[in-house]
């Protein structure tokens, strides 16, 4: 483990050139993976998203009744 | 629910001619010659059989083969094996081209057709959207091109603008 941005970058580098070498059948099956994982962040975001615009609307409602 | 399967379905309804021809195309395509990279959907470039009194191209024939093998039509999508599937038909003389010398990858004994390194980076190219750039930078920097190859492309296609500018917003300087 290093702080070194240089050797972080180059290790960036390696992953990445050691995924793209791998079977076509397993980077196929990644992106599966990869996709659940993505659907997954998304339908979270927009929950956050819908409760913060509710949270925010209660706000409103209650400083109006104030 | 994977994409072996969708690709099996595919190969299985162009063996039974309702196109004429296939490739992979978009991020699933390039995770052929790169590293994989997220994407929600899958881009299938395809080529129609020629029927005669037939001008006008309709995706309807691939809508209704899939839906009876457990496809659903989502707006411009059939969901197949859990993937939304786009088809795109070779409206470009590169997509023409790209289409005609897709070549075939064996993906654990299921055969799949899939555009060549050149094609996918000349079509990001030409579509040109943020997205684009980053898979063209992606294939330049994993060195996934044949150079002459892909300059050759960019000529005969009138890309030679979009290189330019391409290579002067992210190459110049770089290295």
């Amino acid at each position: 483990m290093t702080f070194d941005l240089q050797r972080i970058l180059e290790s960036k580098r390696a992953l990445r050139r050691s995924l793209a070498q791998r079977p076509v059948a397993e980077k196929l099956a990644l992106l599966d993976v990869l996709r659940e994982r993505t659907r997954a962040i998304r339908a979270a975001a927009r929950r956050a998203e819908t409760m913060a615009r509710e949270s925010s609307s209660k706000d409103r409602a209650q400083l109006r009744n104030f | 629910m994977s994409i072996a399967q969708v690709i099996s379905v595919i190969n299985q309804m162009e063996a039974d001619a309702v196109v004429a021809r296939y490739a992979i195309g978009g991020a699933v395509g390039a995770t052929f010659y790169l590293e994989p990279v997220a994407t929600l959907d899958l881009d299938i470039f395809v080529a129609f059989p020629r029927r005669p009194g037939h001008a006008v191209v309709s995706p309807r024939p691939i809508f209704d083969y899939l839906t009876t093998r457990g496809g659903v039509v989502e707006g411009e999508y059939v969901v197949l094996a859990g993937w939304p599937v786009q088809f795109l038909p070779a409206t470009s003389p590169l997509v023409e081209e790209a289409l005609t010398e897709a070549v075939t990858v064996d993906v654990e004994g299921t055969p799949a057709r899939v555009l060549t390194s050149e094609h996918l980076a000349a079509i990001a190219l030409q579509t040109g959207r943020a997205k684009d750039h980053a898979r063209l930078l992606q294939f330049i920097e994993a060195a996934a091109l044949d150079a002459e190859r892909f300059q050759a492309l960019v000529r005969r296609h009138g890309l030679l603008d979009r290189w330019q500018t391409f290579d002067r917003r992210f190459l110049q300087g770089s290295s």
